[in-house]
C-alpha cells in the first residue's frame, strides 16, 4: 500500500543521571551545565532527529550527540543499535526526563518514514516541521521557530524529488545531503513559509512515488 | 504534532488510495525512573517536635526538596511584616501627655531621619534640655526614661506597666526617683545626657527593642551608673525581651530596681558589676519558660 506509515521502533531508552565528566565531554555535553544524559536508539534515524529536536522544544535540554549508523538499521551492530544513537543532555534528571517524554511521544505519534511503493521497497520521509527547535536550528543555521521541509528518500528518488520540491514550492535549500549519507539515502532541509514547506513535501512525495513507478522514464 | 500525516493522507487520496491512513499508535508508556514525590512525607522526630516547643527559632520546619514548605514561607513573611510594622510605628500624638510624662525630643526631625541617623537620636534637642534643667527633679538615685526606640508599639503597649512596676519597686528599696519622662525618636545613649543633666546615680532607659521575626512588642531596658556623655556599652547593663511572651513588665520592674540598687551599692555598672551578689532571680541562671512560635498563617494540607 502506497504511503503507508513505517513505524519507528524505539529500541532502547536509557538515562545516565550523573554522567562521568569524560563521557559528558566525549559526547559533546558541557559538564558545567549538564549532569544528566538521556540516550535513545531507534531504527529510523531521520524520525529520531526530528524527535530529538522536538525534545528541545519541551524541556531545557540540548541534543549533544546524534549520529546515524552506517548502512542503516538492516545492518545494525546489535539488537538495540538500530540506525541512530541520540543523546539529550540536561542540568538534571528531571529536565532529561521531560525531554525523553517529548521525544518518545514524537516518535510514536508523528515522525516516521512512509512506503513509497506497493512492495515496500522504497522508503521516504516527507516530513514538515512547522516550527523547528534548538537542535535543527543549530544544525541548519535557520532561526528557531522556522518552518522546515525535512525530505529524505533513496538516492535516485530523493534527487528527483528535491528538484521537484524546489521548483513547485517557494522554498530555499537550508542544507542538502547528497548521497550517500551514512544510511545511503539522500536528504534535504528546505526552508520557507509553512504552507510552502507543505507544498514542497507534497511535491517531493509525489515525485518519489512517480520515480518508483517509472524508473526509466 | 506536525502537519506531515495530514499531508500524506491527502496525497494518498490524490494517488487513488481509498483506505484511510492507519491511525497513529498510542504512545507506549515510557518506563518511569524512580520518582521523588512532593511534598515529601513529613519526617517525624520526637526530639525536633519537643525542641520546637521551647523556642521561636526555626527548628524542625522540614523541607520540600531543597525548599521550605509553603506554610513556613508564609509564616516567615507574616513575621517579617509584623517586624516591619513595628519599626514603622510612631508614638501617638498626646500619648505622653496623657500619661503624665515629661515630653522630651531628640535632635531628630522625622521618623526617616531617626532610622538613618542614630547619632541624632542620642542627643537632646535644645528646648528639651532647657525643659529638663528647669522642671526635672535633680540629684536623685534613679532616673527612669521611657522612649519609643525602634518599636513605638512596644512602648505604648507595655511601657507604662514597666515604668510603674519600676517606680513601686524602687520606692520599696528606698531609692529616690526622678521625674517620669518619655523621649521621642530616642536611642539608648540618650540616657547618658539626660542622666548627667539631672545628676542621677543611675539612669534607666526603657525603649522598644529592634523587632525580630514575629516580635514587634519587645521592650529593652538599659541601665548605666553615673551617666555622663561618653559612657560606652561596656558600662551598661540591660534586660531584653520584656513582653507578654518573655519577661513580664512586673518582673522586669523588680529586676531593674534590684540592679539599680546593686549599682549604687557597688558604685559601678557594666561588665564589672557583680550580679552574683545581687541574689535572687538575677544571679541565678534560671531557664526561661518555653516560648513556642505563634502561628500567624493557616495552611491546609
Amino acid at each position: 500500500m502506497i504511503l503507508e506509515p513505517i513505524r519507528p521502533a524505539i529500541l532502547s531508552v536509557r538515562r545516565i543521571h550523573n554522567a562521568h565528566e569524560s563521557v559528558l565531554v566525549g559526547y559533546g555535553a558541557d559538564p558545567s551545565r549538564h549532569t544528566s544524559l538521556g540516550l535513545v536508539t531507534c531504527d529510523q534515524d531521520d524520525s529520531t532527529y526530528v524527535a530529538l529536536d522536538e525534545a528541545t522544544k519541551h524541556a531545557p535540554v540540548e541534543v549533544v550527540f546524534a549520529r546515524s549508523f552506517y548502512a542503516g538499521a538492516s545492518f545494525s551492530s546489535g539488537r538495540l543499535s538500530g540506525e541512530i544513537l541520540g543523546v539529550l543532555a540536561g542540568a538534571g534528571p528531571a529536565e532529561v526526563e521531560t525531554g525523553l517524554r517529548a521525544l518518545v511521544g514524537c516518535l510514536e505519534h508523528d515522525a516516521c518514514f512512509y512506503h513509497g511503493d506497493e512492495r515496500g521497497e522504497i522508503a521516504l520521509f516527507p516530513h514538515v516541521v512547522s516550527s523547528i527547535g534548538h537542535y535543527l536550528a543549530h544544525e541548519s543555521g535557520l532561526p528557531v521557530g522556522s518552518s522546515m521541509a525535512y525530505l529524505v528518500a533513496p538516492p535516485m528518488e530523493g534527487t528527483i524529488g528535491i528538484d521537484r520540491a524546489l521548483k513547485e514550492a517557494n522554498v530555499r535549500v537550508a542544507k542538502l545531503f547528497p548521497p550517500p549519507t551514512e544510511t545511503n539515502f539522500t536528504a534535504a532541509w528546505l526552508a520557507g513559509e509553512l504552507s510552502e514547506c507543505e507544498a514542497a513535501a507534497s511535491a517531493f512525495a509525489e515525485a518519489v512515488i512517480q520515480v518508483g513507478r517509472e524508473p526509466r522514464a | 504534532m506536525s502537519a506531515t500525516r495530514e499531508l500524506v493522507a491527502k496525497l494518498r487520496r490524490q494517488l487513488g488510495e481509498d483506505e484511510p491512513l492507519a491511525p497513529a499508535r498510542p504512545a507506549l508508556p515510557l518506563t518511569p525512573p524512580p520518582r521523588r514525590v512532593f511534598p515529601t512525607k513529613r519526617a517525624k522526630s520526637d526530639y525536633l517536635r519537643e525542641a520546637s516547643q521551647h523556642t521561636t527559632a526555626l527548628v524542625g520546619i522540614g523541607h520540600v526538596g531543597t525548599r521550605y514548605a509553603t506554610d513556613v514561607v508564609l509564616q516567615f513573611q507574616a513575621e517579617l511584616a509584623v517586624a516591619h510594622e513595628a519599626v514603622a510605628s510612631l508614638l501617638p500624638e498626646g500619648w505622653r501627655a496623657e500619661h503624665g510624662l515629661m515630653l522630651l525630643n531628640t535632635e531628630v526631625a522625622d521618623h526617616q531621619e531617626y532610622l538613618m541617623r542614630p547619632d541624632l537620636g542620642r542627643r537632646l534637642a535644645a528646648e528639651s534640655r532647657e525643659l529638663l534643667e528647669a522642671a526635672a527633679l535633680k540629684d536623685i538615685d534613679v532616673q527612669p526614661i521611657l522612649a519609643d526606640g525602634l518599636s513605638a508599639r512596644a512602648c505604648v503597649e507595655s511601657g507604662m506597666n514597666v515604668l510603674s512596676a519600676l517606680t513601686s519597686q524602687c520606692m520599696g528599696l528606698g531609692l529616690t526617683l526622678g521625674t517620669p519622662m518619655c523621649a521621642r525618636f530616642a536611642r539608648v545613649w540618650l540616657e547618658d545626657e539626660i542622666g548627667e543633666l539631672v545628676r542621677a546615680k543611675v539612669a534607666i532607659i526603657i525603649l522598644g527593642e529592634r523587632p525580630g521575626l514575629g516580635t514587634g512588642d519587645g521592650l529593652s531596658a538599659y541601665l548605666v551608673h553615673r551617666p555622663t556623655v561618653g559612657k560606652t556599652d561596656g558600662d551598661r547593663n540591660m534586660i531584653s525581651n520584656i513582653h507578654r511572651r518573655g519577661l513580664s513588665p512586673e518582673a522586669a520592674g523588680a529586676r531593674l530596681a534590684r540592679m539599680a540598687s546593686a549599682m549604687i551599692e557597688q558604685n559601678i555598672s557594666g561588665v564589672e558589676l557583680d550580679l552574683s551578689r545581687v541574689g535572687g532571680e538575677l544571679g541565678s541562671q534560671a531557664l526561661r519558660k518555653p516560648e513556642p512560635r505563634v502561628s500567624l498563617v493557616e495552611c491546609s494540607r
